[in-house]
């Protein structure tokens, strides 16, 4: 068991449990993504030193303050980074919530009090509507890759990738095929693991 | 970090004992370093000089000088990410501690410099696309970040609190150095180039 502060307030974490599952525990929401519990199990023993940097995956070593940082304390300046990726993630996929009423993106941004963005949004790429079972609208990808992981390490299948780079990097199915004429099983694990609705079901009410 | 110039000066240090190599250095510094120097200067090309160095030597006593009709208006410290300096602090030494309190560092030793032909703006718009070029995309704060500063710095007055905020949060948040450096060259533009921003 250690203690650690958070947001000045010290609360204890138990052996191996990392910054964002301890503050869940205690009734503290810390806007995530790309976070899931399915994904955590496989990837936190694997974690490479440079991703401890996200909250999600530091595992509580030691006990832990708030470091100051210029004017700002370090703690306003977290904040103003989480608004900010909110932000440039709402410029980007503001289709999420049109795509699935609890979009997390949109989840997220009500809950912090964002309701638009000053940046102007990506060029959208075309949706795919080549597989019979599922959808899919990369206008609401916000590159959080849980389809990904959850393709290759939920799910073994190994279909999902992501490719290309900078702004330009997306999920894609193999060689970035169509997902009608990919290896794709339709597992379904995709769309459980989207958070904005950029993977869907093909059903009359997603439309 | 063992980088290749580490590397490369261990075996000197080991054979002639590090006090030989310590006896080089000038203005308090210790030790040599190879310097590549490009840019508006009449002989490009890396060059050993003893750490401590100013650009304005580099650029006299190494590089042959500026190119013929081109005055130092200004340079780059330490490749893309070290940031833009004026030709006013071109006698400063370039070393870290020095850098630092202007908010540039010395990176690779990879500097650029620019001639009065030349603005800081146009560089750090340039150099704002090569990081969107070369962001990975797997942490937003540089994916999103460096593509979107690069649409703020392609128009013709720069929105500077909405860059600053943007900035701070890809220096902040960003997983790796390319994300984090990125808004390097945008500040230095502010800081010591307001003129260009005003016309």
């Amino acid at each position: 068991l250690t203690t650690f502060l958070l947001d000045g307030k010290p609360i204890s974490a138990n052996d191996g449990e990392t910054i964002l599952q301890a503050a869940e525990r205690h009734g503290v929401a810390i806007p995530h993504l790309c976070y899931t519990e399915a994904c955590a199990r496989w990837q936190l023993p694997r974690m490479r030193r440079r991703d401890q940097r996200r909250r999600c995956a530091r595992a509580i070593m030691r006990p832990q303050t708030c470091r100051r940082h210029g004017s700002l304390s370090a703690n306003d300046r977290a904040l103003h980074s989480q608004r900010m990726v909110l932000e440039l993630l709402l410029s980007d996929a503001a289709s999420s919530g049109m795509r699935r009423a609890d979009s997390e993106l949109t989840e997220w941004c009500s809950k912090i009090g964002l309701t638009g963005s000053r940046f102007v949004g990506r060029e959208q790429p075309a949706p795919d509507l080549s597989h019979p079972g599922i959808q899919v609208h990369l206008d609401a990808c916000i590159q959080c890759t849980r389809c990904v992981r959850a393709c290759r390490e939920v799910q073994v299948n190994d279909v999902i990738g992501y490719a290309f780079r900078g702004s330009h990097a997306f999920p894609v199915f193999d060689l970035d095929d169509p997902m009608g004429a990919s290896s794709c099983v339709a597992c379904g694990e995709c769309v459980q693991a989207c958070p904005t609705g950029a993977i869907l079901p093909k059903l009359p009410s997603y439309v | 970090v063992h980088n290749v110039e580490t590397a490369f000066w261990m075996r000197e240090i080991l054979e002639q004992g590090a006090e030989k190599f310590a006896q080089s250095g000038v203005s308090g510094r210790k030790g040599k370093r190879y310097f590549s120097v490009s840019g508006r200067v009449a002989k490009p090309g890396v060059y050993l000089a003893p750490n401590g160095v100013t650009v304005r030597q580099l650029i006299d006593e190494y590089a042959g000088g500026m190119m013929s009709g081109h005055e130092l208006y200004a340079y780059l410290p330490g490749g893309a990410s070290g940031g833009i300096l004026p030709a006013s602090l071109a006698d400063e030494p370039l070393d870290f501690d020095v850098l630092a309190q202007y908010g540039c560092f010395i990176g690779s030793a990879a500097i650029v410099v620019l001639s009065k032909q030349d603005s800081a703006k146009d560089a750090a718009v340039n150099l704002m696309q090569f990081f969107a070029h070369e962001s990975c995309g797997k942490c937003t704060p540089c994916r999103a970040g460096t593509a979107k500063s690069v649409g703020l710095l392609q128009k013709e007055k720069w929105d500077l609190p909405l860059l600053n905020d943007l900035g701070v949060a890809m220096s902040d948040a960003s997983i790796c150095g390319l994300g984090q450096a990125a808004p390097n060259p945008v500040r230095c533009v502010e800081r010591f180039f307001p003129e260009e921003l005003n016309s």
